[in-house]
């Protein structure tokens, strides 16, 4: 049951009746009576929202921040429906429209588009179809809603994949294709070629030239088919927000590049997101698979108010991983945590893998440390400085350990990433 | 595919039927339990009032000894016929000449007035008057032939007297004025009592009290307790009113039309398209959370020397990166290397550096100022070069 501003203005024209020309109680009834006939004879005459059969078809997924197309398919077996139609999301899905207006006819069908422009990473589910048919005379109608099923997966940003075709250059130098004639660590055996006046004549192969007759030249470039493990802590030192999003966002932008950037570089990438229990799992997928199965996957985890358990961490990563690898992990910079419940287990990781230990800086705190106004901000800049003097302990005391730490603000913890696993495959460490 | 939510009209009313039952029950037991114990009068003097004030002792007193007691604060109670009956007039309200006159003309066998003004005195009891003296409060003797006085034998009165005439009952007074006053014409009695607050429930036990209050009012089996409001007939009278009434009477008719109307814009504006969508929220905390919150805790507790050890280590930290100074460095080497480097006396330098904790606030602001001040030398000092 709803009316409309038409009942309304009924309702108010009725006082100007009682007012004017009858002045009793009968007056107020008359007005009573009428307004109330006129409603129900209205809702008696409206289209039946119940009975609107509904579905949807569409978009599954978007990149967060773009926008996502749902259509409702609206098919009416009964009296005409005219009024108003709400698709309604939860508000971090994003709808951009306002509700549908609605006039359709026994027997016909509409499809209705819905646009929507994730705000959150995360599946969103469609929450209800409302539906207020009017009745014809335009004074009250019927309201009734469906559930109408449908989920949009919005998926992480990929933001820094601005960075990518710079690093895919750097890679490029290190490859094959500006072929190296110097034999070194990180290199591997490419292939045979004759020798061009110029050359590096140390890197002539005598034996192949004494079998062919003519000056071979061996060339090498580097190592491929390594194995690189991406390990998001997703516990609660992930869940802090730096900037406007949380730790764990920025560390999937990361790691998305570090795969993207890895997988052209013929490494196998594998993907954990892990806290107590494991969030999200992707055992090597195939090369050209890679970014949309990180990106699924990644979907759906979020920051979980838990300490993380490094124990089933370094069990987990260990499981996954057969030959020398590259580690690595990105999580929080907590001194304590990482003193108290890292250091303790890592050490089987680290005989047998190279790791890398990424954290998100957060720039807040040297903005605290270089204020120094009055009394309160001194303080704020002391605790800074102390915060930042225990994550310079820490990294030292991991970088002893045999750890790659990188500590970087938002906006360079990608790229920073990315170049440490290019210096690592460049000192053939992987 | 769609499934509908929500329910349908009759699934509606069966879900509501039960909660109807239960609220129109409880509804309907409320209503009754309160017509059933309502008091038909309040206020002082009152038959149904347990107040001091009140008379509900005497009213009970006179229904054990056989009396009918009604009280009404209706003026049609007395205006009714009143052979053989009692009418009993409270002391309060206003009544016009022409209700008195009513009441006069219902020809009470027995009328019973309290504290009766003039007007009530001219016209059912003529020759009583109001006498502008009262009585202090004391026990009395009747001083009079009246029986009831005579058998209830002293009494404490006080209040409102009353001048008699001759022909009439007078007991209770100082001679000249009296408290009651009974007079007797063609055959009806009308007793006029000052003396309210002697039958009221605080005082009725008191000497006679309560015996000549039974022995004035008893007289008839029925008794019409009737106390005067605020109201009277002559408020309908249209010839009484003095000028055009200030609110027309069509005002409320209209007020209820408008009522309506604000009842169905307010159901046109006030329902939703469909319900709140719930929205499971993500937990906000700021990383730097910790840090500003130990903020908080150095300055509660006037940690001067914690803040300046934090701010000395990281200067130093920045200096031993600079110049390439080792970290385990003494600090007279270091204050020597640095003293070499930037011109300044060592003395001061080793001051700031590794001085004691500071006294006051102010040195460590000034600490503070001159870590600043040397680690941007040092790093413009570096540009430059």
């Amino acid at each position: 049951m709803v009316v409309t501003g038409r009942a309304g203005l009924l309702a108010g024209l009725g006082v100007l009746f009682v007012a004017l020309a009858m002045p009793s109680w009968s007056g107020v009834g008359v007005v009573v009576a009428v307004v109330l006939v006129v409603c129900l004879v209205d809702v008696l005459l409206a289209g039946s929202p119940r009975r609107l059969q509904l579905s949807r078809d569409g978009d599954n997924a978007v990149r967060l921040g773009q926008q996502a197309v749902v259509s409702l398919l609206v098919a009416n077996p009964g009296r005409r429906v005219k009024g108003l139609l709400r698709d309604a999301w939860p508000p971090s899905a994003g709808v951009q429209d306002p509700p549908h207006k609605l006039d359709l006819p026994g027997g016909e069908r509409r499809r209705l588009t819905t646009h929507l422009v994730p705000t959150r990473r995360g599946d969103r589910k469609a929450y209800r179809v409302t539906v207020r048919s009017i009745g014809p005379l335009g004074f009250a109608g019927r309201q009734g809603s469906h559930d109408v099923p449908w989920t949009v997966r919005a998926l992480p940003p990929f933001n820094s994949r601005k960075h990518l075709p710079s690093r895919l250059a750097r890679l490029r130098e290190l490859d094959g294709r500006t072929a190296l004639l110097v034999r070194g660590q990180g290199t591997e055996f490419d292939s045979l070629r004759d020798y061009v006046p110029g050359d590096d004549v140390r890197s002539i192969d005598w034996r192949a030239t004494a079998r062919r007759g003519n000056v071979v030249l061996r060339t090498w470039r580097p190592e491929r088919d390594r194995q690189v493990a991406i390990v998001i802590d997703s516990g609660r030192m992930s869940a802090g927000r730096v900037g406007d999003a949380p730790r764990l966002d920025h560390a999937m932008d990361a790691a998305l590049l570090l795969a993207a950037l890895a997988t052209r570089a013929g490494d196998r990438v594998s993907l954990l997101a892990c806290d107590s229990a494991v969030r999200a799992d992707v055992r090597r997928p195939a090369p050209e698979d890679v970014l949309p199965s990180f990106v699924n996957a990644l979907a759906t985890v979020d920051a979980e108010l838990v300490q993380t358990d490094f124990r089933v961490v370094v069990s987990q990563t260990l499981e996954r991983l057969g030959q020398r690898s590259l580690v690595v992990l990105l999580t929080g910079l907590e001194p304590a945590v990482i003193e108290e419940s890292l250091l303790p287990v890592i050490g089987p990781l680290l005989r047998r893998h190279v790791v890398v230990l990424a954290s998100v800086a957060d720039p807040r705190l040297d903005e605290l440390e270089a204020s120094r106004a009055d009394l309160i901000e001194l303080y704020g800049a002391a605790s800074a400085a102390r915060s930042r003097l225990d994550r310079e302990r820490v990294t030292a005391v991991l970088t002893r350990a045999g750890v790659t730490v990188v500590d970087e603000n938002p906006d360079q913890i990608a790229p920073a990433l990315a170049d440490t696993y290019l210096a690592l495959k460049k000192a053939g460490r992987l | 595919m769609s499934t509908a939510v929500g329910r349908s009209v009759g699934e509606g009313w069966r879900a509501l039927r039960l909660p109807l039952l239960i609220t129109g029950v409880i509804v309907l037991g409320v209503v009754v339990l309160l017509v059933a114990t309502a008091a038909r009068t309040s206020g002082p003097f009152s038959p149904d009032s347990t107040d001091s004030s009140g008379a509900r002792a005497l009213a009970t007193l006179l229904e054990d000894h056989g009396v009918e007691v009604t009280g009404t604060e209706s003026l049609d109670d007395a205006v009714g016929s009143g052979s053989g009956r009692t009418l009993l007039i409270g002391p309060s309200g206003s009544l016009s000449a022409e209700d008195w006159r009513r009441i006069a003309a219902a020809r009470w066998d027995h009328l019973v007035l309290v504290r009766p003004g003039r007007t009530a005195l001219e016209t059912l009891a003529p020759g009583i008057e109001n006498a502008s003296s009262t009585l202090p409060a004391g026990s009395r003797s009747p001083d009079c032939h009246l029986p009831a006085a005579v058998k209830a034998g002293t009494v404490t009165v006080r209040g409102t007297t009353y001048t008699a005439p001759p022909g009439a009952e007078a007991c209770y007074g100082d001679g000249i004025n009296y408290t009651v006053v009974r007079l007797e014409t063609d055959g009806r009695i009308v007793d006029v009592i000052g003396t309210q607050q002697s039958f009221t429930n605080a005082e009725l036990a008191n000497d006679g009290n309560a015996a000549l209050a039974l022995n004035l009012l008893g007289t008839h089996p029925v008794l019409v307790w009737y106390l005067p409001q605020y109201e009277s007939s002559s408020f309908d009278d249209p010839e009484t009113d003095d000028g055009p009434p200030l609110i027309p009477p069509d005002v409320r008719y209209i007020a209820w039309a408008l009522a309506f109307a604000v009842l169905v814009v307010a159901l046109w504006r006030g329902r939703r398209l469909g319900p709140v969508v719930p929205e499971p929220l993500p937990v906000i905390v700021h990383a730097a959370e910790t840090t500003e919150g130990r903020a908080r805790l150095y300055r509660r507790s006037r940690a001067r020397d914690r803040a300046a050890a934090a701010l000395r280590e990281s200067a130093l930290g920045k200096l031993f990166k600079v110049y390439g100074i080792p970290r385990r460095a003494e600090p007279t080497a270091v204050v020597t290397a640095l003293a070499a480097r930037t011109g300044m006396d060592p003395a001061m330098l080793y001051d700031i550096l590794y001085g004691g904790p500071p006294v006051d606030d102010a040195a460590l602001l000034s600490l503070s100022d001159a870590l600043q001040v040397l680690t941007q030398e040092v790093a413009r000092d570096v540009h430059d070069r």
